[in-house]
């Protein structure tokens, strides 16, 4: 009988093999994402820089030099705001009332909210269109109910844009919310309550921070939508509230001007990514 | 007076829950500094009960009243009744002492007041070093004393426990019972204690309410219950028994002779002649002899458990009746599987209770 | 919660779905108005405008682009992003968090950017069949919804249950049929259909990849409303719209809207 070495321990090899074939599962995802999204944005990066005579930064100084430019970025800033901040107050209470329906009514509810999602914005622009119009619907309603003598003129207003943008944005702001307060522990509230806590500073102490990741969520992400929301002020408000998502339309689709309009890009993603890593490190908060 | 003066009184308390009626007239009172348990199956109404107590269940008749104060209506951040939870609840963004010092910061205590309060409490759990660290960095176990800290810092009038030990392993567990009721002596606390473990109840509590159905069955100490049980669900629920069914035959004083499958039987209890009784003994008091007074039943061994201190032998005793009887190897030799043995127990520590549908 | 609060948080969860349905409302009922003008309320009903559809200048091409784009976007996709999603959640990848980020990244990023770089990127490379360009920036739009859907999915997924049924007989392929494919069904489900609507809906990316004769559905749909806008387009949106319902409602019975909700945050 030759007891011969002991075969080696099929151990490592496999492992190997493992890693080999999880770096191959992730591979062509990798590709897609690194040559057709990380690779043509660094490209615009440098298409910003350069112009009929080589590397400038003149794109840069006519963005965020000119007072009309700063006013478009400020335009841009206080869409995504506002928009946000209306959206939170009614996202927030409404996500509870939600989190504590059942059966029928929950499905409803939860219906309203997925169906706008899957319908196109230039649908939803659309219908705004046609509610705000000096014989549209908000105001035949208003005036048969006698709170208005003439039709009041409301498309092509900042209302209607503000308006339009909430309804739109809506649903990104209460799914985030309400996935956290639906997991909420009620025992968590009932725990602060015996501990001496009234409803007010149960909600303050726990309720509040406890819903803080779905909030940080929410935010973040209506906020970066709004701020470059393209087709809703441009249906809704057209030229007279001119944002950095339409000026970046106008640069390659009209003026033929690339660098300026990439420019416009490169500050339009920085704001995006500066929300990405503000909700992150917000998220990561000891809690 | 103070020390034996009904601390917590409960009412009449009663409470449904569409068609299912949770707790039925409910009266409970509890003396200052005692530790109640609340023992019985799941849907017995102890957890709806003790959330009542609480202030976190509205019952809809009755009265809850704490040191001679009607708290019915009281919220239940105003009525200084801390619980500990099952799953400990413990607030995942604030740190050990955070917790702890929850209830405190609420109440607006100043900050030295605050920072005492958790360094005792902490260190009657034997937590004080881990004040710093995340709920998500602890065991079960040192949750259990967090969650345990932290009811103890505001100074209850009174501390409960819903099923608080149920999700520590077996040996932990054990530990914690002796610990829980050490420190609730030296804290002097009022507490009341829910579980469905009867083995926590007896060790624990200076008295158990045996619930079934919303209603309290039994209140008694763990000794009581144990050898008088008032009725066939105590007698089931906790430790367990020898019972067959049989016939009453004749009864006087106090004692009844039934006529059951194994033989003529004497119980204590009172019945008419002819009533359905089960007859019930615990496995104790059973011993191989012949014993001329004593109840007795013959049968054949079905099966020997030996169980450390004492050994758990099974008699068939024919017509699909069993005896168990608990023997301690004293009296004679553990009997083998198959042997044929004659049992004897003393008729004073046989009971009857009245045969119900579902036992 | 008291019950002040509490009225207020249904009367703003009501309102809020209210004013999320009123558009989509209204959009269905101008598509059956009997005049050219958006004429609401109602004073008749005519279904001619469903009619019209199909003779609006350049409907049908641009419907088929979007369809085919949105479909093979979707499905090439769905193939990548379910195996990065099982590499990721496996754990066997090193670095898992990294890509799990990088594949999820997209969805954070204004579309419009996106779009120019994409123009620049395919300029620079001579890439300009448009068809194809729009392929490809199709599948960055698709895959991060289905990385999403799929990682969150996987999380759940115990991998044990692959061992299981190996020790019950199964081969490894045979368990990941039998086990896992099931278990994942549902968001695989809703992966497709969200990837699928935002290819399909999608403006941003695509209006600055399509030519004068390569149209995507939405770039057509915003041209007819900037240059006459009439209830054909509304009747066309709720048409759209009724689409949408069907798929909703058939995610709804296989997965349930409520765990739909869940996945999407």
């Amino acid at each position: 009988m030759t007891e011969a070495a002991l075969p080696a321990p099929v151990t490592a090899p496999a492992v190997d093999r493992e890693r080999l074939a999880a770096i191959g599962f992730v591979l062509p995802s990798f590709v897609i994402i690194a040559g057709v999204f990380a690779l043509p944005l660094v490209l615009l990066l440098g298409v910003s820089i350069v112009d009929a005579n080589g590397l400038t930064f003149a794109h840069y100084k006519r963005l965020l030099g000119t007072p009309y430019y700063l006013g478009v970025i400020w335009n841009s800033l206080r869409l995504g705001l506002l928009t946000t901040l209306i959206a939170f107050l009614i996202s927030y209470p409404a996500a509870f009332a939600l989190a504590r329906a059942r059966g029928p009514l929950r499905s409803v509810l939860l219906a309203t909210l997925f169906l706008p999602l899957a319908a196109s914005v230039i649908v939803k622009a659309f219908a705004w269109t046609i509610l705000l119009r000096s014989d549209g619907i908000v105001n035949e309603t208003l005036m048969a109910l006698g709170i208005i003598e003439d039709p009041i003129r409301m498309i092509f207003t900042e209302t209607a844009l503000i308006v339009g943008a909430v309804n739109i944005f809506l649903p990104f702001m209460i799914l985030p919310i309400y996935a956290i307060v639906a997991q909420l522990d009620p025992r968590y509230a009932e725990a602060a309550a015996t501990l001496g806590a009234s409803p007010v500073g149960t909600f303050f102490r726990v309720i509040l921070p406890l819903t803080l990741p779905g909030i940080i969520a929410g935010v973040a992400l209506v906020f970066s939508l709004s701020v470059s929301a393209y087709v809703v002020p441009t249906l809704l408000i057209g030229e007279k509230y001119p944002t950095l998502a339409t000026t970046i339309a106008k640069a390659y689709l009209l003026a033929r001007e690339p660098g300026f309009g990439a420019a416009a890009g490169v500050v339009l993603l920085g704001i995006a990514i500066a929300i990405v890593a503000l909700s992150a490190r917000l998220s990561r908060e000891p809690k | 007076m103070s020390e034996a003066a009904p601390h917590l009184v409960v009412r009449g308390v009663s409470k449904r829950y569409g068609p299912t009626t949770v707790l039925d007239h409910i009266d409970l009172t509890i003396r200052r500094g005692e530790l109640v348990t609340l023992l019985g199956p799941s849907g017995c109404g102890k957890t709806t009960l003790l959330r009542a107590i609480a202030g976190l269940a509205q019952p809809d008749a009755g009265k809850v009243e704490l040191a001679g104060r009607d708290i019915t209506n009281v919220p239940p951040h105003k009525r200084n009744v801390s619980v500990v939870f099952q799953s400990y609840a413990l607030f995942p963004h604030l740190t050990v002492a955070g917790n702890v010092a929850f209830g405190l910061k609420v109440r607006g205590a100043a900050k030295r007041e605050i920072d005492a309060a958790v360094e005792r409490a902490l260190s009657l759990v034997k937590l004080g070093h881990l004040a710093g660290r995340r709920i998500s960095a602890l065991s079960g176990g040192q949750q259990q004393r967090v969650a345990l800290a932290r009811a103890i810092a505001v100074e209850p009038d009174v501390l409960l426990f819903d099923e608080a030990l149920s999700a520590l392993d077996r040996k932990l567990r054990e530990e914690m019972q002796v610990e829980l009721r050490r420190l609730l002596q030296d804290v002097k606390a009022t507490a009341i204690f829910v579980t469905h473990d009867q083995d926590e109840a007896l060790t624990m509590s200076d008295r158990v309410a045996v619930m079934n159905k919303g209603r309290i069955e039994q209140l008694a100490e763990p000794r009581e219950l144990y050898l008088r049980p008032a009725s066939l669900f105590a007698l089931n629920f906790v430790g367990l028994s020898t019972r067959i069914a049989g016939t009453v035959l004749a009864a006087s004083n106090g004692k009844v002779d039934v006529e059951t499958k194994v033989g003529r039987l004497s119980a204590l209890g009172n019945f008419q002649t002819g009533s359905s009784v089960i007859v019930a003994a615990r496995p104790e008091q059973l011993r191989i002899s012949e014993q001329g007074d004593a109840n007795s039943a013959a049968g054949r061994v079905r099966s020997v458990v030996f169980q450390g201190s004492r050994t758990l032998v099974e008699v068939d005793a024919g017509a699909g009746e069993s005896l168990l009887a608990e023997l301690s190897g004293r009296d004679g030799a553990i009997p083998r599987v198959h042997d044929e043995i004659r049992l004897s127990w003393p008729v004073t520590e046989t009971f009857a209770f009245p045969m119900e549908a579902q036992a | 919660m008291t019950r002040a609060a509490i009225i207020v948080c249904w009367v703003m969860a009501i309102g809020l779905a209210l004013f999320l349905i009123i558009p989509l409302l209204v959009i269905a009922a101008a598509s059956f108005s009997p005049t050219p003008v958006f004429d609401l309320p109602l004073t008749g009903a005519s279904t001619r405008w469903y009619g019209r559809i199909s003779r609006l200048d350049g409907f049908w091409p641009s419907l088929l682009l979007s369809l085919q784009i949105a479909l093979f976007s979707t499905a090439i996709s769905l193939v990548c992003g379910t195996l990065a999603a099982i590499a990721i959640a496996r754990g066997k990848l090193p670095g898992a968090g990294v890509f799990a980020t990088a594949l999820v990244s997209p969805l954070m990023m204004p579309g419009l950017v996106l779009g120019i770089a994409l123009l620049q990127g395919f300029r620079a490379v001579g890439f300009a069949a448009p068809w194809a360009t729009l392929l490809v920036a199709h599948l960055v739009i698709t895959l991060p919804y289905v990385a999403r859907t799929m990682i969150a999915g996987l999380a759940r997924f115990d991998f044990t249950l692959i061992e299981a049924a190996r020790t019950l007989g199964c081969t490894y392929p045979g368990g990941v049929l039998r086990v896992m494919v099931p278990a994942l069904a549902p968001s695989f489900l809703i992966a497709g259909i969200f990837s699928f609507l935002a290819s399909f809906d999608n403006y941003p990316v695509s209006i600055f990849l399509a030519d004068v004769r390569t149209k995507t559905l939405p770039i057509r749909m915003l041209q007819y409303i900037e240059e006459a806008p009439d209830p054909t387009l509304a009747a066309l949106s709720t048409l759209i719209l009724a689409g949408t319902v069907i798929l909703l409602f058939v995610s709804d019975r296989v997965v349930g809207l409520h765990r739909m909700a869940g996945t999407s945050d």
